[in-house]
């Protein structure tokens, strides 16, 4: 019984980080994938270091490294300061630049006591 | 037939008092000494019947012949002189004074409001600080609803006249109605059977207009007359005051325009605009379907007898000569020319109509354009319209390959001590010119070293003029204005944007790649026009900011076939316009992704605003004020409403009413809120959530002292607005 009651919250969270996981991977992929074209196109480097970014991150989780977090502080971070200095205070401009990435911060903070610390 | 000669009285007397029967003598007022000799010149020897001289002596001859025997009297003609020319040729020397206009004010007697169009009404009793009081006073259903085959492609654009004690207006498939105007019950209406088939893009009839018979006694049949254009291309004429046809007018009240256009196709050839009148002549063009085929009716604009229906003169912009009085027996109105599908403006002073002329058939390949298409397309036109001949032009787009039809109608105006016309763009520049000249009175600029393309480099203007006094239209789009509402769908679009080819305002189609058209052909100011009020000196511009994202289709990736060949219409009206054109006849169809939107979400691929109302200083042109204009409450992705109140500025269709009270109304935006805005602030005063999208021009009057505000809730298909039959009034409690 009283392995149980430890076992049962740690499958949630497990499961849980799993899936978020699997969310960074797929959106880092993507973003990889677009962001590769978009250089070659000429265009902005932001997506495809932010995507690269992201699925390292995607992997950190997979691992449970507590690095994962670290990582992503930086790409929201530097996916700030990117979107500050392209569209400046255009909040409508800004939604798809902020909106989404601060989601995904949010969720990798919560998953912080399911991460081994080193 | 009821005839009620006391309802007629009212606007008998409202027209009997205006102080515009001062100006009847046509030349007077005007600085311009070289202007008379332009216009009809009201000379005893042009009576019909008069003293003969040559072009009379030729219609004695060959009208009463052409009574007895049509083919006999061609023969008796000179060569190529039908009987029809030869009674336009009589026509044409009828005089033609100029007639006292109706006022704004009461009535609501124009489309475009007053006589110049201004969209200004005199109107005080609403006001800012008593709007948001505003309740409805009634609401009127015209019950013109989509059949099943019109479904999908409804668009009415309704614009009530507001004329004594009723309200005339046109449904979406024609259907002539006069409601009352204090109550909104019905007085009668007048189906002229328009089939669905002749429906072009959308079911669209923007507005009626009224010709009051001088020479008629009053309370008789049509003295008053209510006049529309149809989809299926004709001129529509009953009774103001009981709906049944003028029976003197054409055969039976109607005449039709697809006389000399051509193969009759129903759905090419369709009227939306309501006619110009002037001095008794009824000038009409008509909408011809874009982007179908090189070889497509004529872009022909006609003068019709306000009374009779008879052709005056027709103005074919490639044969203006030959084809005044109609084209030779056998043959068409040159084809494929420039249309006017919008609305003109008439100078009953100057007798001028003033067209604001669209863009050849084809839209997006020029290189076998003929000159007079080239010197035409995309300009404003001023005609005599007692003669129908041509004063001058003035062109917004050298060679135009990027549908930058000329939408909205220009409205008349004192500049500086000139007669002057505003001339408003789907580029957004506007430009106000000398009315007797057509010279600008405001600064131009000459835009240089324009991207020439490879489709057809030579055709391409490297130059093109703009205005340098006021615009509508943003700076080029970059790289970060891509949008979406994750990064994903934002990439993507970037994406997108670095795929096509964009040089800025004027990057010439091509066909290897995409390219960005920007501003896009919804504008800039549309059909909905923009409203002028000079009391505080300010023009009142509601307009789009919003790209296409084209593609020329070489010839042999092109699926779609032109309307001529389709079993009946089939494609008729499916898709946006210019979603997939097959332009026969030139080398490439055309693909238009109009407002630019993600294949994925549905949502553009740039950021908003993507609709603005602005206000412009009519002395010195500078921006007074600008803002959003429409809120997010009906859009989101997937087609999801967000019910977001904010104004994030939509995209939108249809223009405003500026009162004397302070007050603009407006629908337009895809929100479907009917608004009253603060003219001195741009703010929303007040609102009202319709039943569908208010696409169409509001109007305001006034009936026993009481004001009233009227907007159409009828949807729009393009706008994806849903769609309405509901007339709604507005009024203060009283």
């Amino acid at each position: 019984m009283t392995a149980h009651e430890i076992h049962h919250p740690r499958r949630r969270g497990n499961w849980a980080l799993t899936t978020l996981a699997i969310v960074c991977l797929l959106l880092g992929i993507t973003l990889l994938a677009g962001g590769v074209w978009l250089i070659v196109l000429g265009g902005s480097w932001y997506y495809g270091i932010a995507g690269l970014g992201l699925l390292l991150v995607g992997v950190l989780l997979f691992r449970r490294s507590f690095a994962a977090v670290w990582l992503y502080l930086a790409v929201w971070a530097g996916t700030v300061l990117w979107a500050f200095w392209e569209v400046g205070t255009d909040w409508w401009a800004q939604m798809p630049r902020l909106v989404g990435p601060t989601l995904i911060l949010i969720l990798v903070l919560l998953c912080i006591p399911a991460l081994r610390r080193r | 037939m009821p005839i009620h000669p006391l309802r007629s009285l009212p606007l008998l007397a409202l027209i009997a008092a205006t102080p515009l029967a001062a100006q009847v003598q046509p030349a007077q007022g005007l600085p311009e000494a070289d202007v008379a000799p332009q216009q009809a010149e009201p000379s005893p020897d042009a009576q019909p019947g008069g003293a003969g001289d040559a072009p009379q002596g030729q219609t004695e001859q060959a009208a009463p012949e052409g009574a007895a025997s049509p083919e006999a009297g061609t023969e008796a003609a000179p060569a190529g002189t039908s009987v029809a020319q030869a009674e336009a040729e009589a026509q044409a020397l009828v005089e033609r004074p100029a007639q006292p206009q109706p006022e704004v004010g009461a009535d609501w007697p124009f489309w475009g409001g007053d006589a110049q169009a201004t969209r200004y009404s005199p109107l005080d009793e609403i006001t800012p600080e008593n709007v948001a009081g505003l309740e409805r006073a009634f609401v009127y259903r015209t019950g013109d609803m989509p059949s099943a085959e019109a479904d999908g492609k409804y668009s009415p654009e309704t614009t009530p006249l507001k004329i004594g004690d009723d309200l005339l207006m046109c449904s979406a498939m024609n259907i002539l109605i006069s409601i009352d105007a204090a109550t909104g019950e019905e007085n009668w209406r007048y189906d002229p059977g328009v089939p669905a088939e002749a429906i072009p893009y959308g079911a669209s009839c923007r507005g009626v207009s009224i010709y009051t018979d001088p020479a008629a006694a009053e309370g008789t049949l049509c003295a008053t007359r209510v006049i529309e254009g149809t989809l299926d291309a004709k001129l529509v004429a009953v009774d103001a005051f009981t709906g049944d046809p003028c029976e003197g007018f054409g055969e039976n009240g109607t005449v039709d325009l697809w006389q000399d256009i051509g193969e009759r196709v129903p759905g090419w050839y369709s009227v939306t605009a309501p006619p110009a009148v002037v001095r008794g002549i009824l000038v009409t063009g008509a909408q011809v379907k874009d982007g179908q085929a090189e070889d497509a009716p004529s872009g022909v604009v006609r003068g019709y007898d306000a009374v009779t229906g008879d052709l005056v003169w027709a103005w074919d912009l490639a044969a203006p000569e030959a084809n005044r009085a109609g084209p030779p027996a056998g043959e068409v109105y040159t084809r494929g020319t420039p249309n006017m599908w919008t609305t003109a403006v008439a100078d009953e002073e100057l007798g001028y109509v003033y067209l604001p002329l669209g863009n050849s058939s084809v839209d997006y390949y020029g290189s076998n354009r003929s000159e007079a298409e080239n010197a035409f397309a995309t300009s404003l036109v001023a005609l005599d319209a007692t003669t129908g001949e041509e004063v001058w032009h003035f062109q917004t787009v050298r060679h135009d390959v990027w549908d930058y039809d000329l939408g909205s109608q220009p409205t008349l105006l004192d500049w500086q001590g000139t007669p002057a016309i505003l001339l408003p763009s789907k580029q957004g520049d506007l430009y106000i010119l000398d009315r007797a000249t057509g010279e600008p009175l405001t600064p131009m600029e000459e835009l240089t070293g324009l991207p020439q393309g490879d489709v057809e480099p030579d055709y391409i203007s490297p130059t093109q003029p703009a205005s340098a006094w006021a615009t509508l239209r943003m700076p080029p789009l970059e790289p970060r204005d891509a949008w979406g509402f994750t990064a994903i769908d934002q990439l993507w679009c970037r994406i997108q944007f670095h795929r096509a080819n964009y040089e800025g305002y004027f990057t010439p189609p091509s066909s290897d790649r995409p390219w960005i058209q920007y501003p896009g052909y919804n504008g800039g100011s549309d059909w909905g026009s923009v409203a002028v009020d000079s009391q505080r000196g300010l023009i009142i511009a509601n307009y789009n900011d919003v790209p296409n994202y084209n593609r020329l289709v070489p010839r042999d990736e092109v699926e779609s076939v032109p309307i001529h060949e389709q079993e009946s219409g089939a494609q008729a009206g499916e898709n946006a316009e210019g979603a997939a054109d097959p332009q026969a006849g030139s080398p490439y169809g055309i693909s238009v992704n109009a407002g630019w939107r993600n294949e994925m979400t549905g949502i553009p691929c740039v950021r908003p605003p993507y609709g603005h109302i602005r206000a412009i200083d009519l002395e010195t042109g500078e921006t007074v004020w600008d803002r959003p204009f429409g809120t997010a409450r009906r859009n989101g992705p997937f087609g999801i409403p967000s019910y977001l109140p904010f104004d994030i500025g939509t995209p939108n269709n249809g223009g405003s009413v500026v009162t004397a009270g302070g007050v603009i109304f407006m629908g337009a935006a895809t929100d479907n809120l009917f608004r009253a805005i603060d003219v001195e602030t741009g703010e929303t005063l007040w609102q009202d959530v319709l039943p569908a999208g208010a696409q169409a021009n509001p109007i305001t009057y006034e009936v026993d002292g009481r004001q009233y505000v009227m907007i159409a809730a009828v949807g729009h298909h393009f706008m994806e607005t849903g769609v309405g039959d509901w007339m709604i009034a507005y009024a203060l409690p009283q």
